[in-house]
């Protein structure tokens, strides 16, 4: 689900990380999404297998909240309306809340496919003991 | 048809092959038998016993003082039970599964009303890796709501459906609750889905570990082990857990007292009726009365030799097509003797009527010296054989280390048997008719006797 994204380069160099920061926010806040209230994560695309296990594995509120702002922002795209600023979502609410879950669905998937694809040898004892006989 | 002299010299070649052995062979519960005994120990506050029993494998349990009697809430233990071997924070559900399959190994867990048990079965070399896992199983499962939800409810829910449909669990289950009430009274399964739809979830679950898994609450127990390289390992993967228990939980903890009385449930699914009487506690226990093992193989019900209702009263008593079955049930400071008796509802009601007229004859002394010495045999070579049987020995001592810092020695509770007089078994039988018992009707109520009927007291 993850496009490339040089967001692991910049946040590894503080220099740049502090130079791009302003850059990132005013992005964020052109994006309109905040302007409807939603968060980053409620914009990901939902029809694959890891993100609908994602969101099976959220908690209930977290499940409700989301459909709440999703619904909400449907509506104001509809209506031709935005949220009273006051409403808008703040950049300390826009946090990562479905990210972490499909990272975690992504390495179990990931650690899956390795051991189906481990090659076995024996324990170098057991191997030397087989010889034997 | 085998010629004569091959026949005879089988028979001599194994008569000179049995004079060879003689002098090597041990008796399984002389005096000087090794084999049976645990070797126990403790590194770092945790308590371990282990015996080296010859063979190429090893059965590696983790024993917990958390069963359904210690539960806070319940449906903990089952929660506990069913979280073991899923994701931890160094290895997930998968890794643990795909590794202990290419070590040959089987994973486990199962509770009864005292322990919970975490039980591995893997190769000698293996032991390493499963004491680290138990280590890791203990201390750092991840107990994460979705697991909870997707993994672990549905297996609760299993039990408790598996619990309602079968009329012995719920009469034997019954009688247990009508005897001690709470504590080891508790059903070991769901009686309804209250536990788990009002008392569980997974963080409530996690709090418990913390006092199932903590040092004094635990013991390590191998069968298949050499003692030194099991206490060096235990030694070095058994830090993280904690080593007191985040709250001193006080549940199950006080003597258990006996109460009896009747209970009777109405159920389509068949007929049961559990008679129960005050028994004794574990060899490890201060209750101890060797006299009920052999009053209860003495009733017994179960035939041991094939084509024959055996020698004992019951069995012989017993409507056919009736299944009867004496259990006496140790636990760690008292115990149950009852007798389970499934079939038909008028073959139940009649073997009911039966049994309490065989417990009233040996009462009264009506009872032959040579029936009481088969059911003395009878009650030590089930001792012996249980004793073998290595899951039942590692649950015992187990539960002997955690009670008492003494584990579960065979031979002597085989010695005690043998040193169990006539006069102590009738005696034992006369004080279960004084006391009340507990009886549990499970089925057609409208055939099955109360307790009265068949002539008992509650």
């Amino acid at each position: 689900m993850s496009a490339p994204s040089l967001a692991p380069f910049i946040n590894k160099r503080p220099w740049l990380q502090r130079w791009m920061k302003p850059l990132a926010n005013w992005y964020c806040n052109t994006a309109g999404y905040r302007q409807l209230g939603l968060r980053a994560d409620d914009l990901l695309p939902e029809e694959n297998n890891v993100v609908q296990t994602a969101l099976k594995r959220l908690p209930p509120q977290e499940a409700y909240n989301r459909v709440f702002r999703l619904r909400r922002a449907i509506q104001l795209s509809m209506t031709h309306q935005l949220l009273p600023k006051e409403e808008w979502t703040k950049q300390e609410e826009d946090t990562p809340y479905l990210t972490t879950i499909i990272t975690d669905i992504e390495s179990e998937m990931a650690e899956r496919e390795d051991l189906e694809a481990m090659v076995i040898t024996k324990r170098q004892k057991n191997a030397n003991l087989g010889k034997s006989h | 048809m085998f010629s004569r002299s091959t026949a005879c010299r089988g028979a001599q070649r194994a008569a000179r092959l049995q004079a060879a052995r003689q002098s090597q062979r041990r008796g399984l519960a002389s005096p000087a038998s090794g084999s049976f005994q645990y070797e126990a120990g403790e590194a770092k506050g945790v308590k371990f016993a282990s015996r080296d029993f010859a063979g190429p494998t090893t059965t590696l349990a983790l024993v917990a003082k958390a069963g359904t009697r210690f539960q806070p809430l319940p449906g903990l233990t089952e929660g506990l039970s069913n979280f073991a071997f899923r994701g931890t924070e160094r290895r997930s559900t998968l890794r643990i599964v795909r590794e202990s399959e290419l070590l040959g190994a089987a994973l486990t867990s199962y509770h009864s009303r005292e322990n919970l048990v975490l039980e591995a079965k893997f190769l000698r070399d293996d032991l390493p890796y499963f004491v680290e896992l138990l280590g890791e199983v203990a201390s750092k499962t991840k107990y994460l709501p979705y697991v909870y939800s997707e993994e672990v409810l549905p297996l609760i829910d299993f039990a408790h459906k598996k619990f309602l449909s079968s009329v012995t669990d719920m009469a034997t289950n019954s009688a247990h609750s009508l005897a001690f009430h709470r504590g080891l009274g508790t059903p070991t399964a769901s009686a309804s889905q209250t536990p788990y739809t009002k008392y569980l979830d997974a963080q409530t679950i996690e709090y418990y570990s913390k006092i199932a898994y903590a040092k004094p609450n635990f013991a390590l127990v191998a069968n298949g082990a050499d003692h030194g390289d099991f206490s060096k390992w235990v030694n070095e993967f058994f830090d993280d857990v904690p080593a007191q228990p985040i709250e001193q939980s006080s549940v199950g903890a006080e003597q258990t007292k006996y109460v009896g009385g009747e209970e009777r449930i109405a159920h389509d699914g068949g007929n049961a009726m559990v008679i129960a009487f005050p028994g004794s506690s574990s060899f490890t226990g201060k209750f101890y009365k060797p006299e009920i093992a052999v009053l209860g193989s003495l009733l017994g019900g179960q035939s041991a030799v094939k084509w024959s209702p055996g020698f004992t009263i019951l069995g012989n008593a017993a409507t056919p097509g009736v299944k009867v079955k004496t259990t006496s049930a140790i636990y760690s400071d008292a115990g149950l003797l009852y007798t389970t008796i499934t079939g038909s509802a008028t073959g139940v009601r009649d073997t009911a009527k039966a049994a309490v007229e065989a417990i009233k004859k040996i009462a009264a002394g009506e009872i032959s010296s040579e029936q009481i010495s088969k059911a003395k045999a009878a009650a030590k070579f089930k001792e012996l054989e249980h004793g073998q049987d290595v899951r039942a020995g590692l649950e015992l001592t187990g539960n002997g280390l955690i009670h008492n810092t003494q584990a579960y020695q065979i031979d002597e509770v085989a010695k005690k048997i043998d040193g169990v007089s006539e006069e102590a078994v009738k005696s034992a039988a006369k004080q279960l008719l004084e006391n009340r018992a507990s009886v549990s009707a499970v089925g057609d109520l409208f055939v099955l006797p109360f307790a009265e009927e068949i002539g008992l007291k509650v």
